[in-house]
Protein backbone atom coordinates (compact mmCIF):
# COMPACT_ATOMS: atom_id res chain seq x y z
CA UNK A 1 0.00 0.00 0.00
CA UNK A 2 1.45 3.10 -0.97
CA UNK A 3 1.99 5.84 1.00
CA UNK A 4 1.64 9.88 0.59
CA UNK A 5 4.32 11.85 1.54
CA UNK A 6 5.05 13.32 4.77
CA UNK A 7 2.62 10.62 6.25
CA UNK A 8 3.47 8.00 8.79
CA UNK A 9 3.01 4.39 7.58
CA UNK A 10 0.05 3.39 9.11
CA UNK A 11 1.39 0.12 8.70
CA UNK A 12 4.46 -0.36 9.58
CA UNK A 13 6.48 -3.11 8.55
CA UNK A 14 9.01 -2.89 11.66
CA UNK A 15 8.01 -4.22 14.51
CA UNK A 16 5.77 -2.77 17.07
CA UNK A 17 7.40 -1.06 19.95
CA UNK A 18 5.27 -0.74 22.51
CA UNK A 19 7.85 1.14 24.67
CA UNK A 20 7.17 4.09 22.65
CA UNK A 21 4.06 4.71 21.50
CA UNK A 22 2.55 5.85 18.30
CA UNK A 23 1.44 9.42 18.97
CA UNK A 24 -2.16 9.63 18.61
CA UNK A 25 -3.62 11.73 16.27
CA UNK A 26 -6.77 13.58 16.63
CA UNK A 27 -8.77 13.57 13.97
CA UNK A 28 -8.74 17.17 12.65
CA UNK A 29 -5.44 16.19 12.67
CA UNK A 30 -5.42 13.17 10.03
CA UNK A 31 -3.94 14.39 6.87
CA UNK A 32 -6.43 13.39 3.84
CA UNK A 33 -4.74 14.20 0.91
CA UNK A 34 -8.39 13.05 -0.69
CA UNK A 35 -10.28 16.73 1.33
CA UNK A 36 -7.12 18.85 1.60
CA UNK A 37 -6.21 18.31 -1.80
CA UNK A 38 -9.23 17.69 -3.82
CA UNK A 39 -7.73 18.17 -7.46
CA UNK A 40 -4.63 15.20 -6.61
CA UNK A 41 -7.56 12.67 -6.23
CA UNK A 42 -6.80 9.44 -8.13
CA UNK A 43 -9.32 8.99 -10.96
CA UNK A 44 -12.14 5.98 -10.29
CA UNK A 45 -12.12 6.45 -6.32
CA UNK A 46 -12.83 3.25 -4.68
CA UNK A 47 -13.62 2.03 -8.39
CA UNK A 48 -9.80 0.52 -8.41
CA UNK A 49 -10.11 -1.50 -5.39
CA UNK A 50 -13.58 -2.71 -6.24
CA UNK A 51 -12.78 -3.57 -9.50
CA UNK A 52 -9.73 -5.55 -7.79
CA UNK A 53 -12.39 -6.58 -5.60
CA UNK A 54 -14.73 -8.22 -8.08
CA UNK A 55 -11.68 -9.30 -10.09
CA UNK A 56 -10.53 -11.04 -6.62
CA UNK A 57 -13.89 -13.12 -6.55
CA UNK A 58 -13.72 -13.31 -10.00
CA UNK A 59 -10.23 -15.50 -9.69
CA UNK A 60 -11.48 -16.84 -6.82
CA UNK A 61 -14.77 -18.37 -8.86
CA UNK A 62 -13.04 -19.38 -11.89
CA UNK A 63 -9.94 -20.98 -9.17
CA UNK A 64 -13.49 -22.94 -7.49
CA UNK A 65 -14.27 -23.59 -11.12
CA UNK A 66 -10.81 -24.77 -12.01
CA UNK A 67 -10.59 -26.72 -9.02
CA UNK A 68 -13.93 -28.42 -9.40
CA UNK A 69 -13.01 -28.90 -13.11
CA UNK A 70 -9.63 -30.51 -12.15
CA UNK A 71 -11.45 -32.93 -10.10
CA UNK A 72 -13.84 -33.88 -13.00
CA UNK A 73 -10.53 -34.61 -14.82
CA UNK A 74 -8.84 -36.30 -12.27
CA UNK A 75 -11.54 -38.78 -11.77
CA UNK A 76 -11.62 -39.33 -15.42
CA UNK A 77 -7.33 -39.82 -15.57
CA UNK A 78 -8.19 -42.39 -12.34
CA UNK A 79 -10.93 -43.82 -14.51
CA UNK A 80 -8.85 -44.26 -17.58
CA UNK A 81 -6.21 -45.62 -15.48
CA UNK A 82 -8.56 -48.05 -14.24
CA UNK A 83 -9.45 -49.00 -17.58
CA UNK A 84 -5.95 -48.91 -19.07
CA UNK A 85 -5.05 -51.21 -15.85
CA UNK A 86 -7.99 -53.68 -16.56
CA UNK A 87 -6.66 -53.63 -20.08
CA UNK A 88 -3.21 -54.46 -19.82
CA UNK A 89 -3.88 -57.26 -16.72
CA UNK A 90 -6.35 -58.87 -19.54
CA UNK A 91 -3.78 -58.57 -22.49
CA UNK A 92 -1.51 -59.87 -20.28
CA UNK A 93 -3.85 -63.10 -19.60
CA UNK A 94 -4.08 -62.96 -22.68
CA UNK A 95 -0.90 -63.24 -23.79
CA UNK A 96 -0.24 -65.49 -21.26
CA UNK A 97 -3.01 -67.80 -22.45
CA UNK A 98 -2.05 -67.39 -26.15
CA UNK A 99 1.91 -68.32 -25.06
CA UNK A 100 0.38 -71.64 -23.65
CA UNK A 101 -1.16 -72.03 -26.86
CA UNK A 102 1.95 -71.37 -28.70
CA UNK A 103 4.00 -73.63 -26.64
CA UNK A 104 1.60 -76.85 -27.37
CA UNK A 105 1.15 -75.65 -31.01
CA UNK A 106 4.64 -75.85 -31.14
CA UNK A 107 4.96 -78.68 -29.11
CA UNK A 108 2.41 -80.30 -31.70
CA UNK A 109 4.03 -79.10 -34.92
CA UNK A 110 7.26 -80.21 -33.96
CA UNK A 111 5.75 -83.63 -33.46
CA UNK A 112 4.23 -83.42 -36.54
CA UNK A 113 7.60 -82.33 -38.36
CA UNK A 114 8.82 -85.89 -36.91
CA UNK A 115 5.88 -87.63 -37.78
CA UNK A 116 6.14 -86.32 -41.43
CA UNK A 117 9.82 -86.15 -42.09
CA UNK A 118 9.35 -89.86 -40.83
CA UNK A 119 6.44 -90.77 -43.07
CA UNK A 120 8.19 -88.86 -46.01
CA UNK A 121 10.83 -90.92 -45.37
CA UNK A 122 8.81 -94.14 -45.31
CA UNK A 123 6.88 -93.28 -47.89
CA UNK A 124 10.16 -92.91 -50.28
CA UNK A 125 11.57 -96.31 -48.89
CA UNK A 126 8.00 -97.37 -50.24
CA UNK A 127 8.19 -95.57 -53.47
CA UNK A 128 11.64 -97.10 -54.10
CA UNK A 129 10.51 -100.72 -53.34
CA UNK A 130 7.85 -99.84 -55.47
CA UNK A 131 9.91 -98.60 -58.03
CA UNK A 132 12.52 -101.28 -58.18
CA UNK A 133 9.98 -104.37 -58.34
CA UNK A 134 8.11 -102.58 -61.70
CA UNK A 135 11.70 -102.64 -63.01
CA UNK A 136 12.13 -106.48 -61.59
CA UNK A 137 8.56 -106.95 -63.05
CA UNK A 138 9.51 -105.19 -66.41
CA UNK A 139 13.15 -107.44 -66.83
CA UNK A 140 10.98 -110.37 -65.88
CA UNK A 141 8.47 -109.48 -68.42
CA UNK A 142 11.29 -108.39 -71.29
CA UNK A 143 12.81 -111.93 -70.30
CA UNK A 144 9.41 -113.59 -70.74
CA UNK A 145 8.86 -111.81 -74.18
CA UNK A 146 12.02 -112.59 -75.61
CA UNK A 147 11.49 -116.57 -74.39
CA UNK A 148 8.23 -116.39 -76.01
CA UNK A 149 9.61 -114.95 -79.16
CA UNK A 150 12.93 -117.54 -79.03
CA UNK A 151 9.96 -120.13 -78.25
CA UNK A 152 8.34 -119.42 -81.30
CA UNK A 153 11.81 -119.25 -83.27
CA UNK A 154 12.48 -122.21 -82.44
CA UNK A 155 9.20 -124.02 -83.16
CA UNK A 156 9.43 -122.21 -86.37
CA UNK A 157 12.77 -123.72 -87.13
CA UNK A 158 12.12 -127.25 -86.28
CA UNK A 159 8.92 -126.54 -87.88
CA UNK A 160 11.25 -125.86 -90.83
CA UNK A 161 13.81 -128.50 -90.17
CA UNK A 162 10.88 -130.92 -90.01
CA UNK A 163 9.72 -129.85 -93.38
CA UNK A 164 13.17 -129.86 -94.85
CA UNK A 165 13.81 -133.44 -93.47
CA UNK A 166 10.05 -134.31 -95.36
CA UNK A 167 11.11 -132.98 -98.20
CA UNK A 168 14.49 -134.64 -98.69
CA UNK A 169 13.19 -137.96 -98.20
CA UNK A 170 10.21 -137.47 -100.41
CA UNK A 171 13.29 -135.92 -102.57
CA UNK A 172 15.13 -139.12 -102.51
CA UNK A 173 12.54 -141.83 -102.51
CA UNK A 174 11.63 -140.20 -105.41
CA UNK A 175 14.82 -139.66 -107.01
CA UNK A 176 15.57 -143.59 -106.30
CA UNK A 177 12.26 -144.53 -108.15
CA UNK A 178 13.54 -142.35 -110.71
CA UNK A 179 17.20 -144.59 -110.86
CA UNK A 180 15.22 -148.44 -110.18
CA UNK A 181 12.98 -147.15 -113.76
CA UNK A 182 16.34 -145.81 -115.83
CA UNK A 183 17.93 -148.89 -114.28
CA UNK A 184 15.12 -150.78 -115.89
CA UNK A 185 15.47 -149.44 -119.29
CA UNK A 186 12.99 -146.56 -118.92
CA UNK A 187 13.21 -143.29 -120.19
CA UNK A 188 13.20 -141.25 -117.51
CA UNK A 189 12.81 -136.80 -116.84
CA UNK A 190 14.85 -135.63 -114.42
CA UNK A 191 14.13 -131.94 -115.07
CA UNK A 192 11.26 -132.58 -112.07
CA UNK A 193 13.97 -133.72 -110.02
CA UNK A 194 16.47 -131.19 -110.43
CA UNK A 195 13.64 -128.53 -109.91
CA UNK A 196 12.76 -129.79 -106.22
CA UNK A 197 16.08 -130.21 -105.33
CA UNK A 198 16.74 -126.61 -106.23
CA UNK A 199 13.48 -126.46 -104.45
CA UNK A 200 14.51 -128.27 -101.31
CA UNK A 201 17.51 -127.03 -100.87
CA UNK A 202 16.41 -123.25 -100.44
CA UNK A 203 13.59 -124.43 -98.02
CA UNK A 204 16.17 -126.32 -95.61
CA UNK A 205 18.64 -123.52 -96.24
CA UNK A 206 16.11 -121.16 -94.80
CA UNK A 207 15.61 -124.12 -92.20
CA UNK A 208 18.76 -124.27 -91.24
CA UNK A 209 19.13 -120.15 -90.97
CA UNK A 210 15.77 -119.87 -88.63
CA UNK A 211 17.27 -122.31 -86.45
CA UNK A 212 20.69 -120.69 -87.06
CA UNK A 213 19.05 -117.45 -85.12
CA UNK A 214 17.46 -119.29 -82.57
CA UNK A 215 20.21 -120.41 -81.64
CA UNK A 216 22.02 -117.01 -81.36
CA UNK A 217 18.71 -115.65 -79.69
CA UNK A 218 18.78 -118.43 -76.93
CA UNK A 219 22.55 -117.80 -76.51
CA UNK A 220 21.53 -113.56 -75.94
CA UNK A 221 19.38 -114.36 -73.61
CA UNK A 222 20.45 -113.29 -70.07
CA UNK A 223 21.36 -115.66 -67.65
CA UNK B 1 -2.44 3.99 -15.35
CA UNK B 2 -1.20 2.64 -12.15
CA UNK B 3 -4.49 1.38 -11.24
CA UNK B 4 -4.79 -0.85 -14.21
CA UNK B 5 -2.11 -2.42 -12.93
CA UNK B 6 -3.47 -4.71 -10.75
CA UNK B 7 -6.25 -5.52 -12.70
CA UNK B 8 -3.72 -6.61 -15.55
CA UNK B 9 -1.98 -8.39 -12.78
CA UNK B 10 -4.88 -10.22 -11.73
CA UNK B 11 -6.32 -11.12 -15.34
CA UNK B 12 -2.95 -12.73 -16.49
CA UNK B 13 -3.29 -15.05 -12.60
CA UNK B 14 -6.44 -16.03 -14.06
CA UNK B 15 -4.83 -16.79 -17.59
CA UNK B 16 -1.72 -18.22 -16.08
CA UNK B 17 -3.60 -20.69 -13.93
CA UNK B 18 -6.24 -21.71 -16.42
CA UNK B 19 -2.97 -21.86 -18.95
CA UNK B 20 -0.91 -23.72 -16.93
CA UNK B 21 -1.78 -24.50 -13.90
CA UNK B 22 -4.80 -27.14 -15.48
CA UNK B 23 -4.86 -30.79 -16.28
CA UNK B 24 -6.35 -31.56 -19.17
CA UNK B 25 -9.10 -34.14 -19.87
CA UNK B 26 -8.08 -37.56 -20.93
CA UNK B 27 -7.27 -37.50 -25.01
CA UNK B 28 -9.91 -39.27 -26.61
CA UNK B 29 -9.44 -42.96 -26.93
CA UNK B 30 -7.15 -43.89 -29.58
CA UNK B 31 -8.00 -46.28 -32.04
CA UNK B 32 -6.63 -50.18 -31.80
CA UNK B 33 -3.51 -50.10 -32.75
CA UNK B 34 -3.48 -52.60 -35.52
CA UNK B 35 -1.07 -55.90 -35.85
CA UNK B 36 1.81 -55.06 -37.17
CA UNK B 37 3.74 -57.47 -39.55
CA UNK B 38 6.17 -60.26 -38.45
CA UNK B 39 9.28 -58.80 -39.56
CA UNK B 40 13.30 -60.33 -39.43
CA UNK B 41 12.36 -63.95 -39.14
CA UNK B 42 14.67 -66.39 -39.63
CA UNK B 43 13.16 -68.65 -42.63
CA UNK B 44 16.53 -69.58 -43.78
CA UNK B 45 15.98 -72.77 -42.35
CA UNK B 46 12.67 -74.00 -43.14
CA UNK B 47 13.24 -72.53 -46.58
CA UNK B 48 16.44 -74.74 -47.62
CA UNK B 49 14.60 -77.47 -46.49
CA UNK B 50 11.31 -76.24 -47.84
CA UNK B 51 13.52 -76.04 -51.18
CA UNK B 52 14.98 -79.87 -51.12
CA UNK B 53 11.73 -80.98 -50.17
CA UNK B 54 10.38 -79.33 -53.44
CA UNK B 55 13.06 -80.61 -55.44
CA UNK B 56 12.50 -84.23 -54.74
CA UNK B 57 8.84 -83.59 -55.14
CA UNK B 58 9.51 -82.24 -59.00
CA UNK B 59 11.74 -85.00 -59.95
CA UNK B 60 11.02 -88.23 -61.44
CA UNK B 61 12.35 -91.69 -61.89
CA UNK B 62 12.17 -92.68 -65.58
CA UNK B 63 12.09 -96.59 -66.72
CA UNK B 64 12.62 -96.77 -70.23
CA UNK B 65 12.20 -99.80 -71.72
CA UNK B 66 14.49 -99.48 -75.29
CA UNK B 67 15.04 -102.10 -77.74
CA UNK B 68 17.85 -103.92 -76.19
CA UNK B 69 18.18 -102.81 -72.84
CA UNK B 70 16.05 -101.41 -69.79
CA UNK B 71 17.31 -97.89 -69.14
CA UNK B 72 16.81 -95.93 -65.92
CA UNK B 73 17.03 -91.99 -65.31
CA UNK B 74 15.85 -88.62 -63.74
CA UNK B 75 13.96 -85.75 -65.47
CA UNK B 76 11.66 -83.47 -63.92
CA UNK B 77 8.18 -81.87 -64.63
CA UNK B 78 7.07 -78.73 -66.33
CA UNK B 79 3.68 -77.55 -66.84
CA UNK B 80 1.30 -79.05 -68.91
CA UNK B 81 2.58 -82.62 -68.34
CA UNK B 82 5.81 -82.32 -69.81
CA UNK B 83 8.59 -84.07 -68.90
CA UNK B 84 12.39 -83.59 -69.09
CA UNK B 85 14.83 -85.91 -69.79
CA UNK B 86 18.05 -86.93 -71.29
CA UNK B 87 17.87 -88.37 -75.08
CA UNK B 88 20.09 -90.57 -74.26
CA UNK B 89 17.83 -92.05 -71.77
CA UNK B 90 14.78 -92.41 -73.79
CA UNK B 91 16.84 -93.22 -76.73
CA UNK B 92 14.92 -95.76 -78.98
CA UNK B 93 12.11 -95.91 -76.47
CA UNK B 94 9.55 -99.05 -76.54
CA UNK B 95 7.90 -98.42 -72.75
CA UNK B 96 8.05 -95.44 -70.83
CA UNK B 97 7.24 -94.97 -67.34
CA UNK B 98 7.83 -92.60 -64.88
CA UNK B 99 7.76 -93.19 -60.93
CA UNK B 100 7.03 -90.05 -59.04
CA UNK B 101 8.92 -89.68 -55.47
CA UNK B 102 5.62 -90.84 -53.22
CA UNK B 103 5.07 -94.18 -55.33
CA UNK B 104 3.05 -93.00 -58.51
CA UNK B 105 3.54 -94.94 -61.88
CA UNK B 106 2.94 -92.73 -64.94
CA UNK B 107 3.09 -93.93 -68.49
CA UNK B 108 4.96 -91.16 -70.73
CA UNK B 109 5.16 -91.25 -74.80
CA UNK B 110 8.07 -89.59 -75.93
CA UNK B 111 7.47 -86.48 -77.83
CA UNK B 112 10.59 -85.42 -79.15
CA UNK B 113 14.31 -86.28 -78.91
CA UNK B 114 16.84 -82.89 -79.33
CA UNK B 115 19.07 -83.16 -82.39
CA UNK B 116 22.16 -81.35 -80.96
CA UNK B 117 21.62 -81.78 -77.64
CA UNK B 118 20.96 -84.56 -74.54
CA UNK B 119 17.63 -83.39 -74.24
CA UNK B 120 13.90 -85.21 -74.49
CA UNK B 121 10.69 -84.44 -73.68
CA UNK B 122 7.89 -86.54 -72.96
CA UNK B 123 4.53 -86.06 -72.26
CA UNK B 124 2.43 -87.24 -69.92
CA UNK B 125 -0.75 -89.46 -70.60
CA UNK B 126 -2.08 -88.18 -66.48
CA UNK B 127 -0.03 -85.79 -64.27
CA UNK B 128 -2.18 -86.44 -62.02
CA UNK B 129 -1.33 -82.32 -60.34
CA UNK B 130 2.37 -83.18 -60.24
CA UNK B 131 4.28 -80.14 -58.80
CA UNK B 132 6.02 -78.27 -61.44
CA UNK B 133 9.30 -77.34 -61.83
CA UNK B 134 10.42 -73.84 -62.88
CA UNK B 135 12.91 -72.56 -65.09
CA UNK B 136 15.66 -70.13 -64.10
CA UNK B 137 15.73 -67.55 -66.67
CA UNK B 138 19.48 -67.39 -67.36
CA UNK B 139 22.14 -69.83 -66.63
CA UNK B 140 24.43 -69.48 -63.39
CA UNK B 141 27.44 -68.11 -63.60
CA UNK B 142 30.76 -69.89 -61.47
CA UNK B 143 30.23 -70.01 -57.93
CA UNK B 144 26.95 -70.78 -57.90
CA UNK B 145 25.36 -72.86 -55.41
CA UNK B 146 23.25 -75.78 -56.84
CA UNK B 147 21.62 -78.75 -56.32
CA UNK B 148 21.44 -82.12 -58.30
CA UNK B 149 18.31 -84.08 -57.59
CA UNK B 150 17.96 -87.60 -59.27
CA UNK B 151 18.04 -91.60 -58.88
CA UNK B 152 21.54 -92.57 -58.95
CA UNK B 153 21.43 -96.40 -59.86
CA UNK B 154 17.85 -96.67 -59.96
CA UNK B 155 17.77 -96.53 -56.35
CA UNK B 156 15.85 -93.61 -53.84
CA UNK B 157 16.33 -90.06 -54.82
CA UNK B 158 19.59 -88.37 -54.04
CA UNK B 159 19.85 -85.05 -53.34
CA UNK B 160 23.38 -83.36 -53.38
CA UNK B 161 24.96 -79.90 -53.59
CA UNK B 162 27.84 -78.03 -54.74
CA UNK B 163 28.77 -75.13 -56.50
CA UNK B 164 28.98 -74.26 -60.52
CA UNK B 165 32.89 -75.19 -61.42
CA UNK B 166 32.71 -73.28 -64.88
CA UNK B 167 30.99 -72.76 -68.12
CA UNK B 168 32.54 -74.50 -71.01
CA UNK B 169 32.69 -73.45 -74.49
CA UNK B 170 34.04 -76.65 -75.47
CA UNK B 171 32.18 -79.34 -77.72
CA UNK B 172 31.30 -82.11 -74.44
CA UNK B 173 30.00 -84.94 -75.87
CA UNK B 174 28.33 -83.22 -79.15
CA UNK B 175 26.54 -80.29 -77.02
CA UNK B 176 26.38 -77.44 -79.48
CA UNK B 177 26.33 -74.94 -76.55
CA UNK B 178 28.20 -74.53 -73.25
CA UNK B 179 27.92 -76.84 -70.58
CA UNK B 180 27.78 -76.36 -67.26
CA UNK B 181 30.05 -78.05 -64.77
CA UNK B 182 29.92 -78.57 -61.19
CA UNK B 183 31.25 -80.22 -58.16
CA UNK B 184 28.32 -81.76 -56.59
CA UNK B 185 27.89 -85.57 -56.85
CA UNK B 186 26.68 -86.85 -59.85
CA UNK B 187 26.55 -90.82 -60.52
CA UNK B 188 25.05 -92.93 -63.17
CA UNK B 189 21.24 -92.07 -63.15
CA UNK B 190 21.26 -88.84 -62.77
CA UNK B 191 21.15 -88.44 -65.99
CA UNK B 192 17.71 -86.13 -67.16
CA UNK B 193 17.68 -84.73 -63.61
CA UNK B 194 17.55 -81.02 -63.06
CA UNK B 195 20.49 -78.75 -61.71
CA UNK B 196 18.69 -76.38 -59.16
CA UNK B 197 19.63 -73.11 -58.19
CA UNK B 198 18.95 -72.22 -54.01
CA UNK B 199 15.70 -70.77 -55.19
CA UNK B 200 14.69 -74.22 -56.27
CA UNK B 201 14.33 -73.15 -60.08
CA UNK B 202 16.55 -75.48 -62.86
CA UNK B 203 19.24 -73.85 -64.17
CA UNK B 204 20.50 -77.35 -65.99
CA UNK B 205 20.15 -80.90 -67.40
CA UNK B 206 22.31 -82.87 -65.78
CA UNK B 207 23.36 -85.53 -68.57
CA UNK B 208 27.28 -86.83 -67.84
CA UNK B 209 30.12 -87.33 -65.50
CA UNK B 210 33.61 -85.93 -66.17
CA UNK B 211 35.10 -89.34 -64.91
CA UNK B 212 38.94 -87.45 -65.06
CA UNK B 213 37.68 -84.73 -62.67
CA UNK B 214 34.53 -86.16 -60.92
CA UNK B 215 32.82 -82.97 -62.10
CA UNK B 216 29.12 -83.46 -63.00
CA UNK B 217 28.10 -81.71 -66.72
CA UNK B 218 24.55 -80.39 -67.29
CA UNK B 219 23.00 -78.80 -70.25
CA UNK B 220 22.34 -75.17 -69.16
CA UNK B 221 18.73 -74.05 -69.29
CA UNK B 222 19.35 -71.48 -72.09
CA UNK B 223 19.55 -74.60 -74.05
CA UNK B 224 16.65 -76.01 -72.72
CA UNK B 225 14.52 -72.98 -73.00
CA UNK B 226 16.03 -72.26 -76.74
CA UNK B 227 14.76 -75.73 -77.66
CA UNK B 228 11.35 -75.39 -76.08
CA UNK B 229 10.60 -72.16 -77.70
CA UNK B 230 11.71 -73.68 -81.16
CA UNK B 231 10.04 -76.57 -80.55
CA UNK B 232 13.10 -78.14 -81.93
CA UNK B 233 12.67 -81.87 -81.25
CA UNK B 234 12.46 -84.72 -83.54
CA UNK B 235 10.19 -87.17 -82.99
CA UNK B 236 11.51 -90.50 -82.50
CA UNK B 237 11.88 -93.11 -85.18
CA UNK B 238 10.73 -95.92 -83.11
CA UNK B 239 13.17 -98.37 -84.69
CA UNK B 240 15.52 -100.37 -83.03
Amino acid sequence: MSVPPGQDDPYPTEPFEPAEPAPVLEPAQVHDPARTHPASRRPGGRGPLVAVLVLALLVGAVGVGVGWQQRQVAAEWRDRTEVRTGERDEALGRAEALQRQLDEVADALSTSEGDVATLTERITALADEKAQAEDSATTVQVQRDAVLDLSQQVASSVSALEECTTRLFDLQRDTVGAFNRATAGEQVDVSPLNGRLEDTTAFCNDARSAAARAAAAARALPQ
Amino acid sequence: MAVRRPVALAVAVLLGVSATGCVAAPPPEPPAPEQTAMEQLDLAAPAAESVLRRSREITVRIRALGCQALGIGSGFVLPGGVVVTNRHVVDQPRQVTLNTWDGRSLDASVDGLAVDSDLAVLTLGDDAGLPVAELAPETPQPGTPVIAVGYPGGGPATVSTGTVVGITDADVLGESAGVIVVDAEIRQGNSGGPLLDEQGRVVGVVFALDTASGHGLAVPVSTLLDRLDADAFAEPSGAC
